[in-house]
C-alpha cells in the first residue's frame, strides 16, 4: 500500500493525468463526431449502442498507445534518474516494487476508462437520448476495456523495465495500436492471439454490415466468457513472466 | 564544425539498435497494406495506385509520423540523461550546430527509411502479382514525403528538446496526426506539418499537386523548418538548462 502511494507521489509533478485527459479528449471527440454522424444518418438506430461501439473501436487504436506512454513514463523515471539501485537498497522485494508500479499504472488507466464512461453519459444527456442510461452495457464496456488494459499494462511494463531504451516499448505500443485498430479485419483465430484485439473483442456491442447498413448488435454475456478467461490467463502469465524476468536482471 | 557535430551524433547512435525500429515499422505497414490489397483485389483495380493507397494509408498517415517522433525523442534522450545537458552546452560548439546536426542526422535516417519503404512497396507489389510499370508520380510522392518528414522532424526535435520525458512528445505526435487528418479533411492541409505529409505523399488522394501547389508546398515546408528551428535554437541559447 505504501509502495503504491509512493509511486503515485513520484508522479505528482509529471502532469501525467493532464496528458492522459487531453489524449482521451481527442479520442472522445473523434469517436463522438463519428457517432453523431452515424446517428443523424439513420435516426432510428439505438443511440447509446452507437456511442459505445464507436468508442470501443477507437479504444483499440488509442489505448494501447496511451498505455505504452503511461507505463513508459512510470518505468523510465527510474532508468532516467538512475534510481534503481537506490530503490533496491530499501528493504522491499523487487516483486513488491513491480506490483506497485503495475497497480499505479492500472489506477491511472482506470481513471481514463472512467472518463470515457462519464463522457458517454454526458454526451447522451446533452443530446437528449430517448432511452435511459444503459447501466448494464456501461458496466460491461468498462469491465472489458479495463481488463484488456490491464493485460497490456503487464506486457508494456515488462518491456519498459527490461529494455532501457524506451523506443522499443513505444514501438510495441504503436504496433499494438494498429493491431487493435485492424483487429476486426482479422479472422477469429488470429484475433484471439493478439491481446490488443480484445478492446473490440470484449465490447458489449458489435457492428455488422448487412445490406449496406451498419447494425449494432448487443452481444450475449455468455459468448464473451471464453475470451475473458483466456485474456485473464494471458494477463497473469505475462505479469508473472515479466516479474520473474525483471527481478532476476542485473541492475 | 557542423561536420564534427554530425559525426558526434552518428557516434551517439551506435549500438542503439534504433535501426531495428526504423525497419520494423515500415515492414508492418507494408505488410498490413499489401495484405489488405491482396484480399480486396476485386475492388482495388488500379494496380500500383491502389497498392499505394493501401500501403501509404498505414505508413504515411500513422506509422511514419510516429516513427519520426520516436527517432527525434531518441536523439535528445542522451542529452536528458546523466547531466549531459551541462556537457553539451559547455562543449565549444554553437547551439545552432547542435540542433542542425541532429536535424541533418534525422533527415538522413528518414531518407533511408523512405528508400527502404520504396523497396518494400516494390516487393509487395511484385508478390501481389502486379505486372505494369511503376507509377511515374512515385518519385514525387517519396521526395515530397521526405520534405514533409523533415518539417515534422523539426517540430518533434523542438518538442523533445523542451520536454524531458521520452514518451510525452510521442503522445503529442499522435494527437497531431489526428489534428492533421482533421485539417486535411477541412482543406486546410497546407497549413499543418502532419497534413503536409498526407498531401505530399499522396496518401488520400493520388492526383498530383499542380505546379502552383508544389511551390506553395515547398515554401510552407521551408517556412515551418526555418521558424521552428530558429525558435528552438534561440531557446537553447537563451534559457538555462536543467540537467
Amino acid at each position: 500500500m505504501r509502495a503504491i502511494s509512493l509511486e503515485l507521489y513520484k508522479l505528482r509533478h509529471k502532469r501525467l493525468l493532464l496528458m492522459i485527459t487531453l489524449f482521451m479528449l481527442v479520442e472522445i471527440a473523434w469517436a463522438f463526431m463519428a457517432a453523431s454522424m452515424s446517428i443523424s444518418r439513420n435516426p432510428n438506430s439505438a443511440e447509446w449502442e452507437v456511442l459505445i461501439a464507436m468508442l470501443s473501436s477507437m479504444n483499440g487504436l488509442f489505448l494501447p498507445i496511451l498505455t505504452a506512454i503511461c507505463v513508459s513514463r512510470i518505468c523510465d523515471m527510474e532508468h532516467k534518474g538512475n534510481t534503481w539501485k537506490l530503490l533496491l537498497t530499501f528493504s522491499v522485494k523487487r516483486s513488491t516494487l513491480y506490483a506497485a508500479k503495475y497497480i499505479s499504472a492500472s489506477i491511472i488507466m482506470l481513471a481514463a476508462c472512467l472518463l470515457q464512461v462519464l463522457a458517454i453519459t454526458v454526451f447522451g444527456f446533452i443530446n437528449g437520448f430517448k432511452q435511459p442510461v444503459p447501466l448494464i452495457l456501461m458496466i460491461r464496456f468498462l469491465t472489458g476495456t479495463v481488463l484488456a488494459n490491464m493485460v497490456i499494462i503487464a506486457l508494456q511494463q515488462w518491456v519498459s523495465m527490461a529494455v532501457k531504451n524506451q523506443a522499443f516499448a513505444l514501438s510495441l505500443g504503436m504496433i499494438g495500436g494498429f493491431i487493435g485498430l485492424a483487429a476486426d479485419l482479422f479472422p477469429a483465430g488470429v484475433r484471439r492471439v493478439f491481446v490488443w484485439s480484445y478492446y473490440t473483442g470484449l465490447s458489449p456491442i458489435t457492428q455488422s454490415y448487412a445490406n449496406e447498413k451498419i447494425q449494432f448488435i448487443v452481444r450475449d454475456m455468455s459468448s464473451l466468457l471464453p475470451g475473458i478467461v483466456v485474456l485473464i490467463a494471458a494477463g497473469i502469465a505475462i505479469y508473472l513472466a515479466g516479474c520473474v524476468h525483471v527481478s532476476r536482471q542485473e541492475v | 564544425m557542423l561536420r564534427r557535430c554530425i559525426s558526434a551524433e552518428w557516434m551517439k547512435l551506435r549500438h542503439s539498435r534504433i535501426w531495428m525500429i526504423l525497419m520494423i515499422l515500415p515492414v508492418i505497414s507494408v505488410l498490413i497494406g499489401s495484405a489488405n490489397f491482396y484480399m480486396n483485389q476485386g475492388v482495388l483495380k488500379k494496380e500500383w495506385y491502389s497498392l499505394w493507397s493501401q500501403v501509404g494509408l498505414f505508413y504515411g498517415e500513422f506509422f511514419f509520423p510516429i516513427l519520426i517522433a520516436i527517432c527525434c525523442a531518441y536523439m535528445w534522450r542522451l542529452e536528458h540523461n546523466n547531466k549531459n545537458w551541462n556537457m553539451i552546452m559547455t562543449a565549444p560548439v554553437s547551439a545552432t550546430n547542435i540542433f542542425l546536426a541532429k536535424l541533418i542526422v534525422v533527415g538522413v535516417l528518414m531518407f533511408f527509411v523512405q528508400l527502404f519503404f520504396l523497396a518494400l512497396y516494390f516487393i509487395g507489389g511484385k508478390l501481389a502479382g502486379i505486372t505494369s510499370d511503376l507509377p511515374v508520380e512515385l518519385t514525387g510522392w517519396l521526395l515530397r514525403g521526405w520534405i514533409a518528414a523533415i518539417t515534422i522532424s523539426t517540430m518533434q526535435l523542438a518538442l523533445s528538446m523542451r520536454i524531458r520525458s521520452f514518451a510525452a512528445p510521442i503522445g503529442i505526435a499522435l494527437c497531431a496526426v489526428f489534428i492533421g487528418l482533421g485539417m486535411y479533411i477541412t482543406h486546410l492541409g497546407l497549413f499543418f506539418p502532419h497534413s503536409l505529409l498526407t498531401m505530399g505523399m499522396g496518401v488520400l488522394s493520388q492526383t498530383s499537386l499542380s505546379a502552383g501547389e508544389s511551390i506553395l508546398f515547398a515554401i510552407i515546408n521551408m517556412f515551418y523548418i526555418a521558424v521552428i528551428s530558429t525558435g528552438a535554437i534561440y531557446r537553447m541559447r537563451k534559457s538555462d538548462v536543467a540537467a
